[in-house]
Protein backbone atom coordinates (compact mmCIF):
# COMPACT_ATOMS: atom_id res chain seq x y z
CA UNK A 1 0.00 0.00 0.00
CA UNK A 2 1.24 3.46 -0.86
CA UNK A 3 2.10 5.79 1.97
CA UNK A 4 0.68 9.28 2.16
CA UNK A 5 4.17 10.66 1.72
CA UNK A 6 4.59 8.74 -1.53
CA UNK A 7 1.16 9.82 -2.78
CA UNK A 8 2.01 13.44 -2.03
CA UNK A 9 5.29 13.05 -3.88
CA UNK A 10 3.45 11.77 -6.93
CA UNK A 11 0.97 14.63 -6.86
CA UNK A 12 3.71 17.16 -6.36
CA UNK A 13 5.81 15.81 -9.26
CA UNK A 14 2.79 15.75 -11.57
CA UNK A 15 2.11 19.38 -10.75
CA UNK A 16 5.75 20.21 -11.23
CA UNK A 17 5.84 18.58 -14.66
CA UNK A 18 2.86 20.68 -15.67
CA UNK A 19 4.50 23.78 -14.26
CA UNK A 20 7.62 22.99 -16.31
CA UNK A 21 5.46 22.64 -19.44
CA UNK A 22 4.08 26.09 -18.71
CA UNK A 23 7.59 27.47 -18.36
CA UNK A 24 8.51 25.94 -21.72
CA UNK A 25 5.47 27.48 -23.37
CA UNK A 26 6.06 30.89 -21.77
CA UNK A 27 9.71 30.92 -22.84
CA UNK A 28 8.85 29.84 -26.38
CA UNK A 29 6.11 32.44 -26.74
CA UNK A 30 8.28 35.18 -25.26
CA UNK A 31 11.25 34.46 -27.47
CA UNK A 32 9.45 33.07 -30.52
CA UNK A 33 11.67 29.99 -30.61
CA UNK A 34 11.97 26.51 -29.15
CA UNK A 35 11.12 22.89 -29.77
CA UNK A 36 8.02 22.85 -27.65
CA UNK A 37 6.58 19.45 -28.55
CA UNK A 38 9.91 17.62 -28.11
CA UNK A 39 10.09 19.21 -24.68
CA UNK A 40 6.54 18.35 -23.65
CA UNK A 41 7.18 14.67 -24.37
CA UNK A 42 9.97 14.51 -21.81
CA UNK A 43 8.50 16.83 -19.17
CA UNK A 44 7.82 14.08 -16.62
CA UNK A 45 11.21 12.47 -17.26
CA UNK A 46 13.17 15.67 -16.62
CA UNK A 47 10.99 16.69 -13.70
CA UNK A 48 11.64 13.42 -11.95
CA UNK A 49 15.37 13.42 -12.73
CA UNK A 50 15.82 16.88 -11.20
CA UNK A 51 13.06 17.09 -8.58
CA UNK A 52 12.46 13.44 -7.79
CA UNK A 53 15.74 12.75 -5.97
CA UNK A 54 17.26 10.87 -8.88
CA UNK A 55 20.16 13.05 -10.05
CA UNK A 56 22.87 14.29 -7.70
CA UNK A 57 23.86 17.85 -8.55
CA UNK A 58 25.03 21.04 -6.95
CA UNK A 59 23.93 24.34 -8.52
CA UNK A 60 26.55 26.21 -6.48
CA UNK A 61 29.27 23.97 -7.84
CA UNK A 62 28.13 22.66 -11.26
CA UNK A 63 31.37 20.76 -11.82
CA UNK A 64 31.20 19.06 -8.41
CA UNK A 65 33.26 15.91 -8.88
CA UNK A 66 30.69 13.59 -7.29
CA UNK A 67 27.74 14.86 -9.32
CA UNK A 68 25.88 12.49 -11.58
CA UNK A 69 26.53 13.26 -15.22
CA UNK A 70 23.36 14.08 -17.12
CA UNK A 71 23.72 14.36 -20.86
CA UNK A 72 20.72 15.68 -22.71
CA UNK A 73 21.57 14.20 -26.05
CA UNK A 74 18.31 15.44 -27.57
CA UNK A 75 19.70 18.94 -27.29
CA UNK A 76 17.05 20.51 -29.49
CA UNK A 77 14.78 20.29 -26.45
CA UNK A 78 17.03 22.67 -24.51
CA UNK A 79 14.00 24.83 -23.82
CA UNK A 80 12.90 22.38 -21.14
CA UNK A 81 16.29 21.83 -19.51
CA UNK A 82 17.24 25.49 -19.33
CA UNK A 83 14.21 26.61 -17.25
CA UNK A 84 14.85 23.75 -14.82
CA UNK A 85 18.52 24.67 -14.44
CA UNK A 86 17.58 28.32 -14.00
CA UNK A 87 14.98 27.42 -11.37
CA UNK A 88 17.52 25.39 -9.48
CA UNK A 89 19.96 28.29 -9.50
CA UNK A 90 22.56 27.10 -11.98
CA UNK A 91 22.26 30.42 -13.84
CA UNK A 92 20.11 33.60 -13.71
CA UNK A 93 16.49 33.25 -14.84
CA UNK A 94 16.94 36.40 -16.94
CA UNK A 95 18.88 34.32 -19.43
CA UNK A 96 15.61 32.62 -20.41
CA UNK A 97 13.97 35.90 -21.40
CA UNK A 98 16.62 36.69 -23.97
CA UNK A 99 17.04 33.15 -25.25
CA UNK A 100 17.68 33.11 -29.01
CA UNK A 101 17.70 36.94 -29.06
CA UNK A 102 20.47 39.22 -30.30
CA UNK A 103 21.67 39.92 -26.78
CA UNK A 104 20.95 36.42 -25.54
CA UNK A 105 23.32 34.17 -23.61
CA UNK A 106 21.60 30.94 -24.63
CA UNK A 107 20.07 29.69 -27.86
CA UNK A 108 17.94 27.00 -29.39
CA UNK A 109 20.39 24.16 -28.74
CA UNK A 110 22.34 23.15 -25.67
CA UNK A 111 25.65 24.87 -25.02
CA UNK A 112 28.44 23.21 -23.07
CA UNK A 113 29.42 26.53 -21.51
CA UNK A 114 26.14 26.95 -19.63
CA UNK A 115 26.43 25.94 -15.95
CA UNK A 116 24.79 22.56 -15.39
CA UNK A 117 25.12 21.47 -19.03
CA UNK A 118 27.66 18.72 -19.63
CA UNK A 119 27.94 18.82 -23.41
CA UNK A 120 26.88 20.76 -26.44
CA UNK A 121 23.98 19.03 -28.16
CA UNK A 122 21.71 19.72 -31.08
CA UNK A 123 23.40 17.42 -33.53
CA UNK A 124 22.01 14.01 -32.68
CA UNK A 125 23.93 10.82 -31.97
CA UNK A 126 26.73 12.30 -29.87
CA UNK A 127 25.46 11.97 -26.33
CA UNK A 128 25.48 8.26 -25.67
CA UNK A 129 29.12 7.82 -26.77
CA UNK A 130 30.20 10.68 -24.53
CA UNK A 131 28.21 9.10 -21.72
CA UNK A 132 29.99 5.80 -22.31
CA UNK A 133 33.32 7.63 -21.94
CA UNK A 134 32.20 9.21 -18.68
CA UNK A 135 30.94 5.89 -17.33
CA UNK A 136 34.21 4.20 -18.30
CA UNK A 137 36.19 6.96 -16.57
CA UNK A 138 34.13 6.41 -13.41
CA UNK A 139 35.00 2.71 -13.54
CA UNK A 140 38.70 3.45 -14.06
CA UNK A 141 38.75 5.85 -11.11
CA UNK A 142 36.38 3.77 -8.94
CA UNK A 143 34.03 6.74 -8.64
CA UNK A 144 30.41 6.27 -7.64
CA UNK A 145 28.63 8.75 -9.86
CA UNK A 146 26.11 7.57 -12.44
CA UNK A 147 25.90 8.77 -16.02
CA UNK A 148 22.44 9.42 -17.47
CA UNK A 149 21.81 10.06 -21.15
CA UNK A 150 18.45 11.25 -22.46
CA UNK A 151 17.98 10.25 -26.09
CA UNK A 152 15.22 10.93 -28.54
CA UNK A 153 13.89 7.91 -30.39
CA UNK A 154 14.71 9.60 -33.70
CA UNK A 155 18.28 9.60 -32.43
CA UNK A 156 18.14 5.81 -32.42
CA UNK A 157 18.26 6.07 -36.21
CA UNK A 158 21.85 7.38 -35.88
CA UNK A 159 24.56 4.76 -36.44
CA UNK A 160 26.74 6.34 -33.77
CA UNK A 161 24.06 5.66 -31.16
CA UNK A 162 24.35 1.96 -31.86
CA UNK A 163 28.17 2.08 -31.85
CA UNK A 164 27.93 3.44 -28.33
CA UNK A 165 25.19 0.99 -27.34
CA UNK A 166 27.38 -1.92 -28.39
CA UNK A 167 30.45 -0.66 -26.54
CA UNK A 168 28.48 -0.01 -23.34
CA UNK A 169 27.10 -3.55 -23.50
CA UNK A 170 30.56 -4.94 -24.15
CA UNK A 171 31.93 -3.28 -21.02
CA UNK A 172 28.91 -4.05 -18.86
CA UNK A 173 28.61 -0.42 -17.82
CA UNK A 174 26.21 -0.80 -14.90
CA UNK A 175 26.79 2.87 -14.00
CA UNK A 176 25.22 4.08 -17.25
CA UNK A 177 21.50 4.69 -17.72
CA UNK A 178 19.99 5.63 -21.05
CA UNK A 179 16.50 7.07 -21.16
CA UNK A 180 14.71 7.11 -24.49
CA UNK A 181 11.96 9.64 -25.10
CA UNK A 182 9.99 7.30 -27.34
CA UNK A 183 7.46 9.69 -28.86
CA UNK A 184 7.41 7.84 -32.18
CA UNK A 185 8.24 10.98 -34.13
CA UNK A 186 11.38 12.33 -35.68
CA UNK A 187 11.39 15.86 -37.14
CA UNK A 188 9.15 15.43 -40.18
CA UNK A 189 7.52 12.04 -39.87
CA UNK A 190 6.63 9.10 -37.67
CA UNK A 191 9.69 6.96 -36.95
CA UNK A 192 7.91 3.79 -37.95
CA UNK A 193 6.99 5.31 -41.30
CA UNK A 194 10.48 6.42 -42.35
CA UNK A 195 12.93 4.11 -40.54
CA UNK A 196 11.16 1.85 -38.12
CA UNK A 197 12.66 1.25 -34.73
CA UNK A 198 10.44 -1.60 -33.56
CA UNK A 199 11.21 -3.78 -31.74
CA UNK A 200 13.23 -1.19 -29.89
CA UNK A 201 13.30 -3.10 -26.60
CA UNK A 202 14.62 -6.24 -28.24
CA UNK A 203 17.26 -4.27 -30.11
CA UNK A 204 18.69 -2.79 -26.89
CA UNK A 205 18.42 -6.11 -25.10
CA UNK A 206 20.37 -7.85 -27.84
CA UNK A 207 23.10 -5.20 -27.48
CA UNK A 208 23.62 -6.26 -23.88
CA UNK A 209 21.41 -3.86 -21.94
CA UNK A 210 18.82 -4.33 -19.24
CA UNK A 211 15.59 -2.90 -20.63
CA UNK A 212 12.50 -1.40 -19.05
CA UNK A 213 9.61 -0.11 -21.11
CA UNK A 214 7.22 2.24 -19.38
CA UNK A 215 4.65 4.98 -19.83
CA UNK A 216 6.88 8.03 -19.99
CA UNK A 217 4.16 10.34 -18.74
CA UNK A 218 3.39 8.25 -15.67
CA UNK A 219 5.21 9.64 -12.65
CA UNK A 220 4.61 6.35 -10.86
CA UNK A 221 6.10 4.31 -13.72
CA UNK A 222 9.17 6.52 -13.99
CA UNK A 223 9.84 6.47 -10.27
CA UNK A 224 9.42 2.72 -10.27
CA UNK A 225 11.89 2.34 -13.16
CA UNK A 226 14.51 4.24 -11.13
CA UNK A 227 13.78 2.41 -7.88
CA UNK A 228 16.99 1.47 -6.06
CA UNK A 229 19.05 2.09 -9.18
CA UNK A 230 22.13 3.05 -7.17
CA UNK A 231 22.17 -0.08 -5.05
CA UNK A 232 20.61 -2.60 -7.39
CA UNK A 233 23.03 -5.32 -8.45
CA UNK A 234 23.34 -5.07 -12.18
CA UNK A 235 26.03 -6.20 -14.56
CA UNK A 236 24.73 -4.35 -17.60
CA UNK A 237 23.90 -0.82 -18.65
CA UNK A 238 20.24 0.04 -18.21
CA UNK A 239 17.87 1.63 -20.69
CA UNK A 240 14.41 2.93 -19.86
CA UNK A 241 12.26 3.23 -22.95
CA UNK A 242 9.67 5.84 -22.08
CA UNK A 243 6.66 5.70 -24.37
CA UNK A 244 5.53 9.28 -24.72
CA UNK A 245 3.42 11.61 -26.82
CA UNK A 246 5.13 14.42 -28.66
CA UNK A 247 3.40 17.63 -27.62
CA UNK A 248 1.77 15.93 -24.62
CA UNK A 249 -0.69 18.18 -22.83
CA UNK A 250 -1.89 20.31 -25.73
CA UNK A 251 -4.35 18.49 -27.97
CA UNK A 252 -3.66 20.34 -31.21
CA UNK A 253 0.09 19.75 -30.89
CA UNK A 254 -0.01 16.11 -29.89
CA UNK A 255 1.40 13.69 -32.47
CA UNK A 256 1.56 16.35 -35.16
CA UNK A 257 4.86 16.32 -37.06
CA UNK A 258 4.31 19.91 -38.23
CA UNK A 259 4.62 21.15 -34.66
CA UNK A 260 8.24 19.96 -34.35
CA UNK A 261 9.65 23.44 -34.82
CA UNK A 262 6.58 25.62 -34.37
CA UNK A 263 5.75 28.00 -31.56
CA UNK A 264 2.07 28.74 -30.80
CA UNK A 265 0.70 32.13 -31.77
CA UNK A 266 -2.45 34.15 -30.96
CA UNK A 267 -5.41 32.03 -29.88
CA UNK A 268 -3.22 28.94 -29.91
CA UNK A 269 -1.40 30.33 -26.90
CA UNK A 270 -4.60 30.77 -24.91
CA UNK A 271 -5.86 27.33 -25.87
CA UNK A 272 -2.54 25.72 -24.99
CA UNK A 273 -2.46 27.48 -21.63
CA UNK A 274 -6.04 26.46 -20.88
CA UNK A 275 -5.37 22.83 -21.70
CA UNK A 276 -2.19 22.72 -19.65
CA UNK A 277 -3.91 24.21 -16.65
CA UNK A 278 -7.04 22.05 -16.59
CA UNK A 279 -7.35 20.55 -13.15
CA UNK A 280 -4.70 22.86 -11.64
CA UNK B 1 68.33 2.29 -34.77
CA UNK B 2 65.92 3.99 -37.15
CA UNK B 3 62.26 3.59 -36.29
CA UNK B 4 59.01 4.87 -37.73
CA UNK B 5 57.54 8.11 -36.47
CA UNK B 6 54.61 6.15 -35.08
CA UNK B 7 56.83 3.83 -33.05
CA UNK B 8 58.90 6.74 -31.75
CA UNK B 9 55.69 8.49 -30.70
CA UNK B 10 54.18 5.45 -29.01
CA UNK B 11 57.41 4.47 -27.26
CA UNK B 12 57.48 7.90 -25.67
CA UNK B 13 53.77 7.77 -24.88
CA UNK B 14 54.34 4.42 -23.17
CA UNK B 15 56.92 6.01 -20.85
CA UNK B 16 54.56 8.89 -20.10
CA UNK B 17 51.54 6.63 -19.51
CA UNK B 18 53.53 4.40 -17.18
CA UNK B 19 54.11 7.36 -14.90
CA UNK B 20 50.67 8.94 -15.28
CA UNK B 21 47.81 6.49 -14.97
CA UNK B 22 45.35 9.11 -16.24
CA UNK B 23 46.76 8.77 -19.74
CA UNK B 24 44.39 6.72 -21.90
CA UNK B 25 44.95 5.57 -25.46
CA UNK B 26 41.79 5.00 -27.49
CA UNK B 27 42.05 3.09 -30.74
CA UNK B 28 39.51 2.26 -33.42
CA UNK B 29 40.90 -1.25 -33.82
CA UNK B 30 44.31 -0.09 -35.02
CA UNK B 31 47.47 -1.82 -33.98
CA UNK B 32 51.20 -1.17 -34.20
CA UNK B 33 54.24 -3.11 -32.99
CA UNK B 34 54.97 -0.33 -30.50
CA UNK B 35 51.39 -0.53 -29.26
CA UNK B 36 51.66 -4.19 -28.31
CA UNK B 37 53.80 -3.21 -25.32
CA UNK B 38 51.29 -0.54 -24.32
CA UNK B 39 48.40 -2.99 -24.54
CA UNK B 40 50.24 -5.68 -22.60
CA UNK B 41 51.65 -3.57 -19.77
CA UNK B 42 49.10 -0.78 -19.52
CA UNK B 43 45.96 -2.62 -20.47
CA UNK B 44 43.69 -0.61 -18.20
CA UNK B 45 44.81 2.55 -20.01
CA UNK B 46 44.13 1.16 -23.46
CA UNK B 47 40.67 1.07 -25.00
CA UNK B 48 39.77 -0.49 -28.32
CA UNK B 49 36.36 0.84 -29.32
CA UNK B 50 36.24 -1.42 -32.35
CA UNK B 51 35.68 -0.29 -35.89
CA UNK B 52 33.59 2.69 -34.86
CA UNK B 53 35.35 5.99 -35.43
CA UNK B 54 32.54 8.39 -34.52
CA UNK B 55 32.12 6.61 -31.25
CA UNK B 56 35.89 6.67 -30.75
CA UNK B 57 35.71 10.46 -30.67
CA UNK B 58 32.62 10.57 -28.45
CA UNK B 59 34.00 8.08 -25.93
CA UNK B 60 37.36 9.88 -25.88
CA UNK B 61 35.54 13.13 -25.13
CA UNK B 62 33.63 11.51 -22.26
CA UNK B 63 36.93 10.30 -20.84
CA UNK B 64 38.62 13.68 -21.32
CA UNK B 65 35.72 15.51 -19.66
CA UNK B 66 36.35 13.16 -16.74
CA UNK B 67 39.93 14.44 -16.54
CA UNK B 68 41.64 11.66 -18.46
CA UNK B 69 44.48 12.64 -20.79
CA UNK B 70 43.29 11.05 -23.97
CA UNK B 71 45.11 10.09 -27.16
CA UNK B 72 43.08 8.83 -30.12
CA UNK B 73 44.70 6.69 -32.76
CA UNK B 74 43.75 5.51 -36.26
CA UNK B 75 44.82 5.90 -39.89
CA UNK B 76 44.43 9.55 -40.96
CA UNK B 77 41.17 9.38 -42.96
CA UNK B 78 39.48 7.35 -40.24
CA UNK B 79 40.46 9.70 -37.45
CA UNK B 80 39.70 12.92 -39.35
CA UNK B 81 37.21 12.99 -42.22
CA UNK B 82 35.30 9.88 -41.12
CA UNK B 83 34.39 11.44 -37.77
CA UNK B 84 34.76 15.09 -38.66
CA UNK B 85 31.58 16.48 -37.17
CA UNK B 86 32.29 14.74 -33.86
CA UNK B 87 35.73 16.37 -33.81
CA UNK B 88 34.21 19.73 -34.67
CA UNK B 89 31.51 19.76 -32.00
CA UNK B 90 32.93 17.64 -29.22
CA UNK B 91 36.63 18.54 -29.41
CA UNK B 92 37.19 21.73 -31.36
CA UNK B 93 34.16 23.73 -30.20
CA UNK B 94 34.56 22.67 -26.59
CA UNK B 95 38.38 22.97 -26.71
CA UNK B 96 38.61 19.54 -25.13
CA UNK B 97 42.29 18.64 -24.66
CA UNK B 98 42.53 15.48 -26.73
CA UNK B 99 45.36 14.44 -29.02
CA UNK B 100 44.28 12.97 -32.34
CA UNK B 101 47.00 10.81 -33.82
CA UNK B 102 46.63 10.03 -37.49
CA UNK B 103 49.10 7.69 -39.11
CA UNK B 104 49.71 7.72 -42.85
CA UNK B 105 50.33 11.34 -43.85
CA UNK B 106 50.09 12.04 -47.58
CA UNK B 107 50.66 8.96 -49.70
CA UNK B 108 52.29 6.97 -46.86
CA UNK B 109 49.83 4.17 -47.58
CA UNK B 110 51.05 4.08 -51.14
CA UNK B 111 49.90 0.49 -51.57
CA UNK B 112 46.37 1.12 -50.35
CA UNK B 113 44.63 3.59 -52.63
CA UNK B 114 42.47 6.63 -51.89
CA UNK B 115 40.65 5.05 -48.94
CA UNK B 116 43.91 5.33 -47.01
CA UNK B 117 45.51 8.41 -48.60
CA UNK B 118 45.69 11.54 -46.48
CA UNK B 119 45.70 14.43 -48.89
CA UNK B 120 42.93 16.66 -47.56
CA UNK B 121 43.36 16.34 -43.80
CA UNK B 122 45.41 19.52 -43.37
CA UNK B 123 42.74 21.53 -45.18
CA UNK B 124 39.84 20.22 -43.12
CA UNK B 125 41.58 20.14 -39.76
CA UNK B 126 43.06 23.61 -39.96
CA UNK B 127 39.67 25.26 -40.32
CA UNK B 128 38.68 23.95 -36.90
CA UNK B 129 39.13 26.65 -34.26
CA UNK B 130 41.33 25.73 -31.26
CA UNK B 131 43.00 22.88 -33.16
CA UNK B 132 46.80 22.71 -33.25
CA UNK B 133 48.33 20.74 -36.12
CA UNK B 134 51.74 19.09 -35.92
CA UNK B 135 53.40 17.35 -38.84
CA UNK B 136 56.72 15.83 -37.77
CA UNK B 137 59.32 15.05 -40.40
CA UNK B 138 61.36 12.55 -38.41
CA UNK B 139 61.20 10.24 -35.42
CA UNK B 140 63.09 12.59 -33.07
CA UNK B 141 60.43 15.18 -33.68
CA UNK B 142 57.62 12.63 -33.32
CA UNK B 143 58.97 11.54 -29.94
CA UNK B 144 59.16 15.12 -28.77
CA UNK B 145 55.62 15.80 -29.93
CA UNK B 146 54.31 13.04 -27.65
CA UNK B 147 55.59 14.97 -24.66
CA UNK B 148 54.27 18.28 -26.02
CA UNK B 149 50.83 16.79 -26.60
CA UNK B 150 50.74 15.30 -23.11
CA UNK B 151 51.35 18.73 -21.60
CA UNK B 152 48.89 20.52 -23.87
CA UNK B 153 45.66 22.08 -22.62
CA UNK B 154 43.95 22.16 -26.02
CA UNK B 155 43.20 19.80 -28.94
CA UNK B 156 46.07 18.70 -31.15
CA UNK B 157 46.07 16.80 -34.41
CA UNK B 158 49.34 15.01 -35.17
CA UNK B 159 49.78 13.50 -38.63
CA UNK B 160 52.49 10.88 -38.77
CA UNK B 161 54.17 9.49 -41.82
CA UNK B 162 53.96 5.71 -41.99
CA UNK B 163 57.50 5.17 -43.27
CA UNK B 164 60.91 5.40 -41.64
CA UNK B 165 62.24 8.86 -42.46
CA UNK B 166 65.82 10.12 -42.03
CA UNK B 167 66.44 12.10 -38.85
CA UNK B 168 67.35 15.73 -39.42
CA UNK B 169 66.37 16.93 -35.97
CA UNK B 170 68.48 16.99 -32.84
CA UNK B 171 67.35 15.59 -29.53
CA UNK B 172 68.12 18.97 -28.00
CA UNK B 173 65.68 20.83 -30.30
CA UNK B 174 62.73 22.33 -28.44
CA UNK B 175 60.38 22.52 -31.47
CA UNK B 176 58.68 25.52 -29.96
CA UNK B 177 59.04 27.84 -32.94
CA UNK B 178 56.90 25.71 -35.25
CA UNK B 179 59.40 25.90 -38.11
CA UNK B 180 63.11 25.52 -38.68
CA UNK B 181 65.27 27.00 -41.39
CA UNK B 182 67.32 23.92 -42.20
CA UNK B 183 69.25 25.59 -45.03
CA UNK B 184 69.86 29.29 -45.30
CA UNK B 185 69.77 30.14 -48.99
CA UNK B 186 69.57 33.10 -51.29
CA UNK B 187 66.75 34.09 -53.61
CA UNK B 188 64.70 30.90 -53.59
CA UNK B 189 63.49 28.93 -50.57
CA UNK B 190 61.51 25.71 -50.38
CA UNK B 191 59.01 25.46 -47.54
CA UNK B 192 58.04 21.84 -46.96
CA UNK B 193 56.46 19.72 -44.25
CA UNK B 194 56.62 16.10 -43.13
CA UNK B 195 58.23 13.62 -45.50
CA UNK B 196 58.78 16.26 -48.19
CA UNK B 197 61.63 17.71 -46.15
CA UNK B 198 63.92 14.93 -47.31
CA UNK B 199 63.06 15.78 -50.92
CA UNK B 200 63.64 19.47 -50.31
CA UNK B 201 67.09 18.69 -48.97
CA UNK B 202 67.87 16.54 -52.02
CA UNK B 203 66.98 19.47 -54.26
CA UNK B 204 69.02 21.80 -52.10
CA UNK B 205 72.10 19.62 -52.66
CA UNK B 206 71.43 19.23 -56.39
CA UNK B 207 71.00 22.98 -56.80
CA UNK B 208 74.22 23.64 -54.92
CA UNK B 209 76.03 21.48 -57.47
CA UNK B 210 74.59 23.74 -60.14
CA UNK B 211 75.59 26.88 -58.33
CA UNK B 212 72.21 27.74 -56.77
CA UNK B 213 71.96 28.05 -53.02
CA UNK B 214 68.30 27.62 -52.17
CA UNK B 215 66.95 27.76 -48.65
CA UNK B 216 64.89 25.02 -46.97
CA UNK B 217 62.36 25.65 -44.21
CA UNK B 218 60.68 22.84 -42.34
CA UNK B 219 57.17 23.98 -41.34
CA UNK B 220 56.35 21.26 -38.82
CA UNK B 221 53.63 23.10 -36.95
CA UNK B 222 50.96 24.01 -39.46
CA UNK B 223 48.74 25.70 -36.90
CA UNK B 224 49.14 28.00 -35.11
CA UNK B 225 51.99 29.75 -36.88
CA UNK B 226 54.08 32.41 -35.22
CA UNK B 227 53.43 34.77 -38.11
CA UNK B 228 55.47 37.68 -36.73
CA UNK B 229 58.65 35.64 -36.75
CA UNK B 230 57.85 33.40 -39.68
CA UNK B 231 57.14 36.27 -42.08
CA UNK B 232 60.60 37.67 -41.37
CA UNK B 233 61.99 34.33 -42.40
CA UNK B 234 59.98 34.35 -45.66
CA UNK B 235 60.86 37.95 -46.45
CA UNK B 236 64.54 37.10 -46.70
CA UNK B 237 63.73 35.43 -50.01
CA UNK B 238 62.40 36.62 -53.35
CA UNK B 239 60.65 33.40 -54.27
CA UNK B 240 59.05 30.84 -51.99
CA UNK B 241 58.33 27.31 -53.23
CA UNK B 242 55.76 25.42 -51.19
CA UNK B 243 55.94 21.68 -51.59
CA UNK B 244 53.57 19.20 -50.04
CA UNK B 245 52.18 15.73 -50.51
CA UNK B 246 48.66 17.04 -50.07
CA UNK B 247 45.96 18.69 -52.12
CA UNK B 248 46.72 22.26 -53.11
CA UNK B 249 43.30 23.42 -51.95
CA UNK B 250 43.64 24.50 -48.35
CA UNK B 251 46.96 22.79 -47.65
CA UNK B 252 50.34 24.15 -46.58
CA UNK B 253 50.71 26.19 -49.77
CA UNK B 254 47.40 27.86 -49.00
CA UNK B 255 48.66 28.66 -45.51
CA UNK B 256 51.71 30.38 -47.03
CA UNK B 257 49.58 32.22 -49.58
CA UNK B 258 47.39 33.57 -46.80
CA UNK B 259 50.37 34.71 -44.76
CA UNK B 260 51.99 36.39 -47.77
CA UNK B 261 48.79 38.13 -48.80
CA UNK B 262 47.56 39.11 -45.35
CA UNK B 263 50.94 40.59 -44.45
CA UNK B 264 51.52 42.19 -47.86
CA UNK B 265 54.86 40.45 -48.26
CA UNK B 266 56.71 41.18 -51.51
CA UNK B 267 57.50 37.54 -52.13
CA UNK B 268 56.65 35.38 -55.12
CA UNK B 269 54.97 32.06 -54.28
CA UNK B 270 54.87 28.90 -56.38
CA UNK B 271 52.90 25.99 -54.95
CA UNK B 272 53.65 22.34 -55.61
CA UNK B 273 50.99 19.98 -54.39
CA UNK B 274 48.33 17.63 -55.67
CA UNK B 275 45.85 19.14 -58.06
CA UNK B 276 42.12 18.47 -57.75
CA UNK B 277 42.20 14.67 -57.92
CA UNK B 278 42.16 11.30 -56.19
CA UNK B 279 44.35 8.57 -57.56
CA UNK B 280 44.30 4.83 -57.94
CA UNK B 281 48.09 4.69 -58.24
CA UNK B 282 50.60 2.67 -56.30
CA UNK B 283 54.20 3.15 -55.19
CA UNK B 284 55.01 6.46 -53.53
CA UNK B 285 57.54 7.65 -56.10
CA UNK B 286 55.17 6.70 -58.90
CA UNK B 287 52.29 8.60 -57.29
CA UNK B 288 54.48 11.63 -56.69
CA UNK B 289 55.68 11.54 -60.31
CA UNK B 290 52.21 11.18 -61.76
CA UNK B 291 50.79 13.95 -59.60
CA UNK B 292 53.68 16.24 -60.48
CA UNK B 293 55.17 16.58 -57.01
CA UNK B 294 58.29 14.44 -57.53
CA UNK B 295 61.86 15.63 -57.07
CA UNK B 296 62.65 15.74 -60.81
CA UNK B 297 59.66 17.87 -61.72
CA UNK B 298 60.15 20.34 -58.90
CA UNK B 299 63.91 20.46 -59.62
CA UNK B 300 63.30 21.19 -63.31
CA UNK B 301 60.89 23.97 -62.47
CA UNK B 302 63.28 25.53 -59.99
CA UNK B 303 66.15 25.47 -62.47
CA UNK B 304 64.04 27.61 -64.78
CA UNK B 305 63.59 30.34 -62.15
Amino acid sequence: MQTKKYTNKIISLKKKANYIRNLVLDTAVKTGAGHVTSSFSCAEILTILYYGNILRYNPKNPSWDRRDRFIMSKGHASIILYPILAELGFFPKEWLNTSCQENGRIGLHLQHDVPGVETTAGSLGHGLGIGVGMALAAKMDKKKYFTFVLLSDGECQEGSTWEATMLAGQHGLNNLIAIIDRNFLCATDFTEKCVKLKPLDKKWKSFGWDVAEIDGHSVEDILHAFKDFRTKKRDKPYVIICNTIKGKGVSFMENKPLWHGRVPKGVEITQAKNELNIGE
Amino acid sequence: MEITLRDAFFDKLYDIAKKDRDVVLVSADMGAPSLDKFRADLNSQYLNVGVAEENMIAVAVGLALSRKKVFIYAIVPFTTSRCYEFIKLDISLTKTPITIIGVGAGYSYDDSGPTHHATEDISIMRVLPNMEILNPSDSIMAESFAEMAYKSDHPIYIRLDRKILPNYSNKSDSFKEGYKELKLGKGICIVATGNMIQNALIIHDKCLEKGKNIGVINLYRLKPINVKKFKNCLEKYEHIISWEEHLLAGGMGSILAEIIMDNKLCVKLTRFGVDDQYCYMYGRRNIQRRTGIDVDNVMNEIMEY
